[in-house]
Formats: C-alpha cells, sequence, structure tokens
C-alpha cells in the first residue's frame, strides 16, 4: 500500500510541477468548455438577407419588415436577380429573396403568388431554419382555412437553452480525451526518458505500479471535472441539476478509469508522446461519434446504433442527461451505472493486461 | 585549399557551444576534435559545416563565411556525418539505393570516372557484396562505413565527421579509419574528426582538446604528450597540493623530485588544465555498509543463459560466474548482446534456457525475479532519473519503492551525500548537475538498499576524464569496503584494465572470459588491451 501511495503522491507532484500541462488541462476543463457551450449556434443570428423588388413595393416590404436583429442582418436591396445571385456566389449574402413585377398584384387577385427565395445551402443549418422562419412569416399572411394552434411544452431544458447541454457534452468528450492521453502520457514518459528500466527493476508487483499511475490520473481528471461543473456548467450557463450530484461524480470516476484503461492500451503501443497524440485520436474518435455526443443515436445507420452499445461515453452522456436535466432517481440510474461499469472494466483490463506484459 | 578558423564562438540561443576556437588546417590533414560529451566539439563542427551561425569567421578556400547563407557556395565541397549510428541513412533503402540517391541530391555528373570512384569506394568499406541489402539489416559497423561512402560520393574536399567511431566494433573502426588514410591522400581531402577516443588520437596529424566549450590545448600528439610528462608519477609518489591521484597516475603542477615511470596519455592534459583552473571534484569516502555479508563466495552464477526474439538468438548459452569483491568488465561492440544479457541478469526479461542462480538459489518463478531485483543496483546509461524532482526526492522515491523506512532512508541519503559529495546538490533537479555529479547521484540511488550486486551500463561514457577517473575510483572503494560484485559494460578500451575480469561477447556468444593477467599471458605481444581485444575480432 505504501508503494501505492508514493506512486500516486510522485505522479501528482510532476504534473502540479509541469505546469504547461496543468495550463493545457485546466483550458480544457474551463474555456474549451465554455467556448463549445456559448460558441456553437443552431439558430440563425446575423443571416445576411439581399433581396430584388420589382413588385413595388407595399407587401413585400411589410414581408422584410419581419426579418430584424438579432437574428438576421437588416435586408439588402438588390437591383437585378443578377446582382442578387453574384452577392450569394460571393458569400455576402445567406438568404436571396427575389419578388416578381406581378408579385403583389396575383396574391392580391388570386392568392397564389410565387415568392423566388435564393438559398446557400452550405451554411445548411443556418440556412434551412431560416427557411422555416420565412415559411412561418409567409404563413401569418395567408388566411387559410386550415386553422390549427400549437402549443408547445418543453421538458426538461425549459429555455431550450443549446448552450448547457452542449457545454456538458463537450465536458464529457474532454473527460474522454483527457482521461486517456493523461493516463498514457505517465507510461510513455518513462520510455522517452529512459526511466522504464529503473521502475520495473524496483522489486514491487507491476500491478500495484500501474494502478497506482492510472488512479493518479483519474485524481486529475476528477479535479478538472469538478473545477468544470462547478465555474462552467453552474457558473456560466447557470444549468440546473435535478438529480444527484454525487451521483455523476460516482459516474465519472467510473467512467475516468474506462479512459484510463484505453490510456493504458494506448501506452502498451506508443513509444513516444507524439504516437500517444496520434493513437489517441484515432481511438478517440469513433469513441465519441458512436456516442450519440454529436447525433443523436435514433438517428444513426441501424447497425451503427447496435455498435454504439460498445461506446462507453454513450452510457456516460446518456446518464449525465438523465442526472442533470431529467433528474431521474439515483435507483433508476442503473442501465447507466452497469454501462459505463461493464464496458470500462472490460476496457481496462485490456489495457492492464495490455501494458502488464511490458512489465 | 586551406582551412582557418578565427574567433569563432557559437551560442544555442543563450547557451554557449564553442568559445573563441581557433585553429589551422592544411590540405590533406587529418585533425581530431577530443573531449567529452558537451564540450563543444560538435558545435565547431556544425559551424564550419556552415550549418549553423557563428561569431567570429570561418574561412576555406579564400572563402569566408560566419552564417548558412555565406557557407551555401562552399556546401558542394564539405561533406558532413552527424554524431549517431545511420543518422543519415534511410533502413528501407538498399546499399546502391543510397548511393545513386546521395548522387541524385548533389547532382553528378554520373559517368564512367564517377562509377570507378563509386566502385573503389564501395570497394574500400568492403561493401560491394552487399550492395542489395536494405540498410536497416546492416550492422552498425556496415552503416557507418556506408554514412561514410555516402559522405564522400560528392568529392568533399572538407570532410566533417562527429563521432563516428563511437559504438562501432573495433575491426570496422579500423576500416572506416583506413578509409579515411586513402581518401585524404588520394583526394587532398580535409578531414575533421571529433572522438571520445584519446586512442585515436595517434592516427591524427593534429589534435584539438576540448573541455567545458573551449579548446584547451592543441597540437600534435607528441608535442602536447611532452607538455605533460614531468607531470605524471605514480599513484604512491608523496605530493603537496594542488594535485590528483588517480588508480593509475598522479598529476601535479609542479615537476616532483622522483623519478616518473609513467608515460602520459592525452588525458594527463585535462586533468593538467583541471588543477590549472582550480576545478578538483570533490573526494569520496565511503563507511562500512549496514547489511552483513552473504558467506558464500559465488554471488550470481548463470549457466547456458539462452535468449530468443522469434527465431533470433540474442544470447546463446552464456555463462558468467560473479564473484564478491570482484569487478567484471563485459565488453563488445553495438549489437553483441551485452544489453540483452544484462536485462535478463536484471530480471527484466524471463530466460528462455539455461539457469540463473543468485547467492545460492535458483531464480525460476516470477517471485524468485522480484528477490532478485531487490538484491541488485543498476545505473543504466545517461544515469536516467527523474528530472523533474530534485535529487532528495529522487532519492526519497527509490528509497520508499524499494520499502526502506523512512527514518533509515533519510539517515542514507544524508551519509551518501556528505561521502560523494553531492551534499550542495540536494535540491537541484538532476539536469542542472554537472555530469559527473549525476554520475554519483545516480550511483548513490542505486546503492540504497545495499544490494550485493551493482550492474552498471556504460556508466563512464560521455562523461569528462577526471569523473571518469574519480568514478573508477569509487568502484575500487565499493568493491574493497562492501565486497560488492560489479559488473560493468564500457566502451572504453583503456577501462578494462580496472577490471579484475573481462568477458568478452560477439554476437550473443561469450568468446573469452579471464582476468586481465590472463589476458596479457595469453597475448604477450599486445601493450593495450584494445590489442588484445581485436585479436579476438579478426
Amino acid at each position: 500500500m505504501r508503494v501505492f501511495w508514493t506512486v500516486v503522491a510522485r505522479e501528482l507532484v510532476r504534473f502540479i510541477r509541469s505546469w504547461q500541462l496543468v495550463l493545457v488541462v485546466l483550458y480544457a476543463f474551463t474555456m474549451e468548455v465554455y467556448i463549445a457551450g456559448s460558441g456553437i449556434e443552431l439558430k440563425p443570428r446575423n443571416v445576411a438577407i439581399g433581396y430584388v423588388d420589382e413588385s413595388g413595393g407595399g407587401l413585400s416590404q411589410k414581408l422584410l419588415h419581419y426579418f430584424h436583429e438579432p437574428e438576421f442582418l437588416p435586408p439588402v436591396a438588390f437591383h437585378s436577380q443578377a446582382a442578387l445571385s453574384q452577392a450569394v456566389f460571393d458569400k455576402e449574402i445567406i438568404l436571396g429573396l427575389i419578388f416578381d413585377e406581378d408579385f403583389e398584384r396575383t396574391f392580391r387577385k388570386n392568392k397564389h403568388a410565387t415568392l423566388n427565395v435564393l438559398l446557400d445551402a452550405t451554411a445548411a443549418s443556418q440556412a434551412y431554419t431560416t427557411l422555416s422562419y420565412l415559411s412561418n412569416i409567409v404563413l401569418n399572411f395567408s388566411d387559410t382555412a386550415f386553422s390549427v394552434e400549437l402549443v408547445t411544452h418543453k421538458l426538461f431544458n425549459e429555455n431550450a437553452n443549446n448552450a448547457t447541454f452542449m457545454a456538458l457534452t463537450e465536458l464529457l468528450s474532454i473527460t474522454t480525451m483527457l482521461s486517456v492521453i493523461l493516463t498514457a502520457v505517465v507510461f510513455v514518459k518513462e520510455k522517452e526518458d529512459g526511466t522504464w528500466d529503473i521502475m520495473l527493476l524496483m522489486p514491487v508487483d507491476a500491478k500495484s505500479i500501474i494502478l497506482a499511475k492510472s488512479f493518479s490520473q483519474v485524481i486529475i481528471v476528477m479535479i478538472g471535472i469538478v473545477i468544470s461543473v462547478g465555474f462552467v456548467v453552474f457558473g456560466a450557463f447557470d444549468t440546473p441539476i435535478h438529480g444527484s450530484f454525487f451521483a455523476f461524480l460516482v459516474l465519472a470516476f467510473f467512467y475516468a478509469f474506462t479512459g484510463a484503461g484505453i490510456g493504458l492500451f494506448v501506452a502498451a503501443v506508443a513509444k513516444d508522446v507524439m504516437q500517444v497524440a496520434q493513437l489517441s485520436v484515432v481511438i478517440m474518435l469513433p469513441l465519441i461519434f458512436l456516442s450519440g455526443a454529436w447525433t443523436p443515436i435514433y438517428a444513426m445507420h441501424p447497425w451503427l446504433q447496435t455498435l454504439s452499445l460498445l461506446s462507453p461515453l454513450r452510457y456516460f452522456i446518456e446518464g449525465t442527461e438523465s442526472i442533470f436535466f431529467r433528474g431521474t432517481p439515483v435507483l433508476e440510474l442503473y442501465p447507466y451505472f452497469l454501462g459505463v461499469f461493464s464496458v470500462g472494466s472490460i476496457l481496462y483490463v485490456i489495457g492492464f493486461r495490455k501494458i502488464g506484459h511490458l512489465f | 585549399m586551406r582551412l582557418v578558423v578565427r574567433d569563432v564562438s557559437v551560442f544555442h540561443k543563450n547557451r554557449l557551444g564553442i568559445a573563441h576556437a581557433n585553429f589551422e588546417a592544411n590540405e590533406g590533414e587529418i585533425v581530431g576534435f577530443i573531449g567529452a560529451d558537451g564540450a563543444g566539439k560538435s558545435s565547431l563542427i556544425h559551424a564550419i559545416a556552415g550549418v549553423i551561425a557563428c561569431k567570429g569567421e570561418i574561412v576555406f578556400d579564400n572563402h569566408t563565411y560566419r552564417s548558412c547563407k555565406e557557407a551555401e557556395p562552399l556546401k558542394a565541397r564539405i561533406g558532413l556525418m552527424p554524431q549517431g549510428i545511420g543518422l543519415v541513412l534511410y533502413d528501407m533503402l538498399t546499399v546502391s539505393e543510397h548511393l545513386r540517391f546521395f548522387a541524385d541530391i548533389h547532382d553528378l555528373v554520373q559517368n564512367e570516372a564517377f562509377e570507378t570512384y563509386k566502385t573503389r569506394l564501395l570497394q574500400m568499406a568492403g561493401l560491394e557484396k552487399f550492395q542489395d541489402r536494405q540498410a536497416g539489416k546492416l550492422s552498425g559497423g556496415m552503416m557507418q562505413k556506408l554514412s561514410l561512402i555516402c559522405t564522400l560520393l560528392h568529392r568533399p574536399k572538407l570532410l566533417l565527421l562527429d563521432e563516428p567511431t563511437t559504438g562501432v566494433d573495433p575491426l570496422s573502426r579500423i576500416e572506416l579509419w583506413e578509409i579515411l588514410e586513402e581518401i585524404r591522400r588520394s583526394e587532398g581531402t580535409i578531414c575533421l574528426i571529433s572522438t571520445a577516443y584519446m586512442q585515436e588520437a595517434a592516427k591524427m596529424d593534429k589534435i584539438l582538446l576540448f573541455d567545458e566549450q573551449k579548446i584547451i590545448a592543441q597540437g600534435t600528439s607528441e608535442a602536447l604528450l611532452q607538455t605533460v610528462e614531468s607531470l605524471c608519477y605514480d599513484p604512491g609518489t608523496p605530493c603537496v597540493e594542488p594535485c590528483i591521484k588517480t588508480l593509475q597516475t598522479l598529476y601535479t603542477l609542479t615537476p616532483l623530485a622522483s623519478k616518473s615511470t609513467q608515460t602520459p596519455t592525452l588525458e594527463a592534459l585535462f586533468f593538467v588544465n583541471a588543477l590549472k583552473n582550480d576545478k578538483t571534484m570533490p573526494p569520496i569516502v565511503l563507511s562500512d555498509k549496514e547489511k552483513s555479508d552473504f558467506d558464500g563466495d559465488v554471488l550470481m552464477d548463470a549457466k547456458g543463459l539462452t535468449k530468443r526474439f522469434g527465431t533470433f538468438v540474442a544470447n546463446d548459452n552464456v555463462d558468467i560466474t560473479l564473484k564478491k569483491g570482484e569487478i567484471l568488465g563485459l565488453l563488445g561492440a553495438n549489437g553483441a548482446g551485452k544489453t540483452t544479457f544484462i536485462k535478463m541478469l536484471l530480471g527484466l526479461y524471463p530466460i528462455d534456457g539455461g539457469e540463473l542462480r543468485l547467492l545460492g538459489k535458483t531464480i525460476q518463478t516470477p517471485q524468485d525475479r522480484q528477490a532478485l531485483k531487490a538484491s541488485i543496483g543498476y545505473v543504466s546509461q545517461h544515469f536516467a532519473l527523474y528530472n523533474d524532482m530534485s535529487v532528495q526526492e529522487n532519492l526519497l522515491y527509490f528509497a520508499s519503492m524499494r520499502g526502506l523506512p523512512s527514518e533509515t532512508a533519510k539517515e542514507r541519503i544524508k551519509r551518501y551525500a556528505q561521502e560523494l559529495g553531492f551534499e550542495n546538490y540536494l535540491n537541484a533537479l538532476p539536469p542542472e548537475l554537472p555530469l559527473g555529479i549525476n554520475q554519483r547521484f545516480s550511483l548513490a540511488s542505486a546503492l540504497l538498499h545495499e544490494p550485493v550486486i551493482l550492474f552498471l551500463d556504460e556508466p563512464t561514457s560521455g562523461v569528462d576524464a577526471i569523473a571518469r577517473a574519480q568514478f573508477w575510483e569509487l568502484l575500487k572503494c565499493l568493491k574493497e569496503k562492501w565486497k560488492i560484485a560489479i559488473l560493468i559494460t564500457t566502451h572504453y578500451m583503456s577501462e578494462a584494465e580496472f577490471c579484475d575480469r573481462v568477458v568478452l561477447m560477439r554476437q550473443g556468444a561469450k568468446i573469452a572470459d579471464d582476468t586481465i593477467e590472463g589476458f596479457y599471458a595469453k597475448h604477450p605481444q599486445a601493450h593495450t588491451f584494445e590489442e588484445i581485444f581485436l585479436e579476438y575480432f579478426r
């Protein structure tokens, strides 16, 4: 036991002494999470609109009034369709509206007017949400007999606030990344510095060294998570938590060990820190893709959905969401704990064995 | 064709590489740079090769330069072979592909004259039979010869070789020198060669001695030796300070009355320089060890040890015995299987065949290997220790890993620090230490648990002459006071003479095992151990 704590203490001291690493970890857990939360915007914002109005004003101007800041920039008038097309081509305008000469006349007569829309579909999500705004606006003008009013009840995320969700997802991805890389690096550093043999020469059971080294990095990741949740998730984004915070910490602890297991595997294969970086990316990307962090699992191809059962991050994300947003009672969280724990322990044992062969 | 170096200084960012170097070399001369690692040899070589900017000026063939840009027009006439075996080679290319590649990047006209020259180079290097072999599958010596002929392919008039012979087997070393001798005679090339081996000085026309970023002496080998002839005495001679005593020689600044029987070596110049600058290392004392001795005489006994990696046999049936109070030298070229063998003895590799007995007990299970690890000490090449922890923290960590009670550990660390003279450095980080002090503290970390056997893997490579001499004194002290068995590998042949017994290894097998006296008795015509060593490789 003394050996275990000696190694843990040493690794923590070494971590604190390498201030660059401390900075990177702090940055990842704070700024990175904050930027992901506040930076990624799915609603239209500052969308540039251009129009050509040959209808003589009136209805067209009324329509254009609905496009206002902050979602849209003030619409810009163009003299010809050619000029508008060119502006869309040059990425100056995302949405171009063309009001024909007889647009208003037709509208008044038989109410079947046509409004031509040029859409820069490369900014796909912004363009399509803008389009749905436009349809809503146009719908208001047409007196249809079909009148159904939608009354929405937003569940779990009452303000439909995207930031909290993005920030939390990013925190979980960062946890994955750092638990893998930090763990791999503490072993590979020994290879690089030539202290590997010295470490092996200690008359100490290899298991306690491996366990202690990965445990020390799990501690660092846990501290990072607490800082991140405290300052960014709760502090900056004011995310509500409906479930048990303690349950989240336990889940995160298991998950950090899962990452450490992958890190052990990487460390066994990599020769230097450079290779750790390369290998970690190759291993982590599918893990994150399959977790539902970027695409909801139900939207995936069926066999990808099956594969996603293997990604421990999937259980971690779903579990964390349930704790934060749904407020699921602790006992009902067992599928997520079971998922993280079973996939995690399999990965840890594989990594442990792989690096154990080098001892 | 002449090379003149005037007041050249090189800085790597803010760190001094070499200060105020001055020397000249004429057509066809071989100039040797001799000194320890970090003494400034490589910095000067790089400045002359025009790959690093410098202060002062370098004149070659009436063209003056001090930066990479100014040296550009001369590059076609300069050949540089950097330090490290096979560094300029590509593992997957064959020998003939290398020659074609180097001809192409130098944009050489590949006419008949070129072909003749190429064939001649191949013959000199003894590589004409291996033209289709990939460089990665050549031995270290062959790789080094291939690097040399690739560097010679564009017929440089100024050839710069940075430690071309370090770690190369002795036969290839001789062949490398033969190629150089031939080239400088037929092509009139100026050759600048750095080396850590004093013995190679005899083959050089002029020698520059490097110490602490300065050239401390230069001239022919004979002239240099003459300057120190009257300053070297037998170790027993009484002497007033200042003087330095090593196992073989006593160095002083003022000639003594008694007659000297010593023939000085170039190392003497380093000692005299140290005396002049009043920088001697702290002395070493050693108190008795606390643990009681093992009763038997044979500490470790290995019979028929074999190690295989796949189909490759790294060690084949090696026998070795380590007796109490004995220094055993393990000698062999790079790739001879020394490291694999030591790793087996250390318990790092499982043994594939044969039997290893430690303190009369056979090592079989992994538990046995743990016991093995507990009774040996090990100092690796480059004194690998944790660079982000202070000397004191390093030692405490190792003590704790070895399961020493913390009181005992603190007490021993304090004692070693006093006795081995690194007391003032206890709070420094290892990279800040002078190499010689680093070496002592590495040794201290290997001695904390009072092992019965000490393994030292090239502990003296790159360390300057003085630190090396003191290190050997310390080993002798350990052997006498602690009756410890020491197994040491080295590529300084002169150090073999300090060992009690020497084992020679070649291609994974033991080819000789005898006492130093025994070796000399078997080879009465040999003057130095290097000559004996060569006998076994011919």
